[in-house]
């Protein structure tokens, strides 16, 4: 009985010593997303609504979306300075960091009618999209899977208005596209790639 | 538990005994008795203990980040509030756009999620040389101190104020107090005067008292539209936000904004406030925001400066310019160029714990800057907002960039809502 008591100290404080010298706080980007975690949660696993979950985005459009905010292609009060800041800090580490987080999908409540009107009108989202809303690199379309519904439709409102990459020739046939869509379908499609993932 | 054991007895006499945990002091009723000695309330056997003083934004985070960042130290919050009522936000419940319940949350998550340990009391004294912690009943030793005391008022600046206690309120702590001051707004009379006294910079939250009155004006709009709100600033413009919250001000025409007009003087009995230019303005509610310094145990273990106000601190790893081995985080800080914000102060939080595990573990501490967002309410759906980028430059935190949204809208009404939920979920759960 000694024995084990001593034994399992001993692992205890070996544990404590691993824990010390390799801890989460070595691994590259962790410490630097704090930042982030303001507003898109610990990890970028947000439970809101209107920010978009960071875990599991993929590097390339982690660091195409840092671009585009900082260059005010994507038009925000809120990430023009803090893309010039995650710059600043080293964007492959933050991107790599958030690549690497298990993927949480929006816990926001989803209407079952509008996730099935919203898989509906898909169709034409899926071309580019792909069919599990996973996105494309080569095609340079963002995964949609999983992200929350007010993010989602948020977007889509200010791709309508052109107020998100205004002016970029290659998104002119989506937002043209877009414009004939109402806002309540919008809604739907946002609830449905939401669903996706869950 | 008022049952003195012999152990208890020994520890509240002051010998030193060996104990396993905390939990048979916590409850422990007794004083201790004529002693010169005093109790080591938790010895430290983890060789590596963290103390944090205060559990708002700036402490409660702090003491989170520690442990998930290195579960092999210890941490004791000392925080004397059973729970944690978000003071952003609480200028809705005023206008009754929130409850107080929605803005309130338990410590549960740092216990259970995280092993930060809680004593429920307030510090009374800091010992660097000892690095211990002096509570009513004995002491704590540290490692690293963290001290996030937040803001007190200087109430003794403003004649009356005192002595009109709860009859005006600063609701300036989201608590009772903002209960109160909802409670007197909706009672007030249907053509009656508020009058809202905004203090001398610098103060915690450097927007909330312009967002206050916009709530208030839209209060008064929607259910007494013959009432009226007078802002009495002690500030020679609105600090932060002008132009925005000027534009929000053209939809309340019962808004009268009076610059300059530093109240000096309250008297309660006549309902009466007078401005340090001899003005006098009668009121049926008054809310009046005295000026402020740091919390009160930084300004009794001499953390501040030759003001008596606030906390200088280093800028990479928020340790005291006074004292060896304390840090001083959130609202009690100054000489970093970010507003005293809940984002900035769970910023500090997020960076000073990671300063201490590195410092404690003999690593080089990261250069990490702060950031800040402050989302104002400018009615009962819309918002607007500034928000500030920062880097490290040869140890100092500068500005990367400022950006105001360009208007209010329901979109950063989202945005801000989005904030809320994520921010209080990284200082507590």
């Amino acid at each position: 009985m000694r024995a084990f008591v001593v034994a399992a100290a001993l692992a205890a404080a070996l544990a404590a010593t691993t824990a010390a010298s390799a801890g989460p706080v070595d691994t590259p980007g962790f410490t630097k997303a704090y930042s982030c975690s303001a507003c898109h949660g610990r990890a970028g696993a947000t439970r809101a609504d209107a920010v978009p979950v960071l875990a599991g985005m993929p590097a390339w459009y982690f660091k195409k979306a840092i671009d585009d905010y900082a260059a005010g292609r994507r038009p925000s009060p809120e990430m023009e300075p803090f893309s010039k800041m995650v710059k600043t800090l080293g964007v492959d580490d933050i991107a790599a960091y958030f690549a690497a987080q298990p993927r949480e999908a929006s816990p926001i409540k989803l209407d079952r009618t509008a996730v099935a009107n919203g898989r509906t009108a898909s169709t034409q989202c899926a071309a580019c999209h792909g069919d599990d809303g996973r996105g494309d690199q080569a095609k340079g379309t963002p995964p949609l899977a999983g992200q929350p519904p007010g993010y989602l439709l948020n977007q889509m409102k200010l791709f309508k208005a052109d107020k998100r990459s205004p002016g970029d020739a290659n998104l002119a046939a989506v937002k043209a596209a877009m414009k004939g869509v109402d806002d309540a379908t919008l809604a739907n499609l946002a609830a449905y790639y939401s669903s996706l993932g869950r | 538990m008022a049952r003195m054991t012999r152990r208890n007895f020994l520890k509240a006499s002051g010998t030193a005994v060996v104990v396993s945990g905390l939990a048979g002091c916590a409850g422990m009723g007794g004083a201790p008795t004529a002693t010169t000695t005093p109790t080591d309330l938790a010895p430290n056997r983890s060789g590596r203990r963290v103390v944090v003083i205060g559990g708002g934004w700036a402490g409660a985070t702090a003491a989170k980040y520690v442990r998930m960042e290195d579960p092999a130290t210890e941490v004791i919050l000392i925080e004397p509030n059973a729970k944690f009522i978000s003071c952003p936000f609480s200028n809705l419940v005023l206008s009754g756009v929130r409850s107080i319940e929605s803005l309130t949350f338990e410590y549960d998550g740092l216990r259970k999620q995280h092993g930060v340990r809680i004593m429920r009391e307030s510090a009374t004294a800091i010992e660097p040389d000892a690095r211990r912690v002096r509570l009513e009943r004995g002491f704590l030793t540290y490692d690293r101190l963290i001290v996030a005391p937040g803001i007190d008022f200087q109430t003794e600046q403003i004649e009356g104020l005192a002595a009109a206690g709860d009859r005006v309120p600063h609701a300036w702590k989201a608590g009772p107090q903002t209960v109160t001051l909802a409670r007197q707004l909706k009672e007030m009379p249907d053509d009656g005067v508020f009058v809202l006294s905004v203090p001398p910079a610098a103060y915690r939250c450097p927007p909330g008292p312009y967002e206050r009155a916009c709530q208030v004006a839209w209060y008064l709009k929607t259910r007494k539209p013959r009432a009226k709100l007078i802002v009495l600033d002690a500030n020679q413009n609105v600090i932060s936000k002008p132009a925005l919250f000027r534009a929000a001000w053209q939809a309340y025409p019962n808004l009268e904004y009076r610059a300059s007009s530093k109240v000096v003087k309250v008297d309660a009995a006549a309902r009466e406030v007078t401005t340090e230019f001899g003005d006098k303005v009668r009121y049926d509610v008054a809310n009046v925001i005295p000026p402020q310094r740091a919390g009160a145990i930084a300004v009794q273990a001499d953390l501040v400066g030759a003001d008596k106000r606030w906390c200088e601190v280093n800028h990479v790893t928020y340790e005291s310019v006074k004292a060896k081995d304390v840090h001083v985080v959130g609202d009690a800080t100054i000489g970093i160029p970010a507003p005293k914000s809940g984002t900035v102060a769970n910023s500090m939080g997020k960076i000073a714990a990671t300063a201490v595990v590195h410092l404690l573990t003999g690593r080089p501490v990261p250069e990490m800057p702060p950031i800040n967002t402050c989302y104002s309410w400018v009615s009962d759906t819309e918002v607007m907002a500034v928000v500030n980028a920062y880097r490290i430059d040869n140890g100092k935190v500068v500005q990367i960039e400022q950006k105001l949204t360009p208007g209010q809208s329901t979109l950063y009404a989202q945005h801000a809502q989005a904030w809320a939920t994520s921010i209080w979920a990284d200082i507590l759960a």
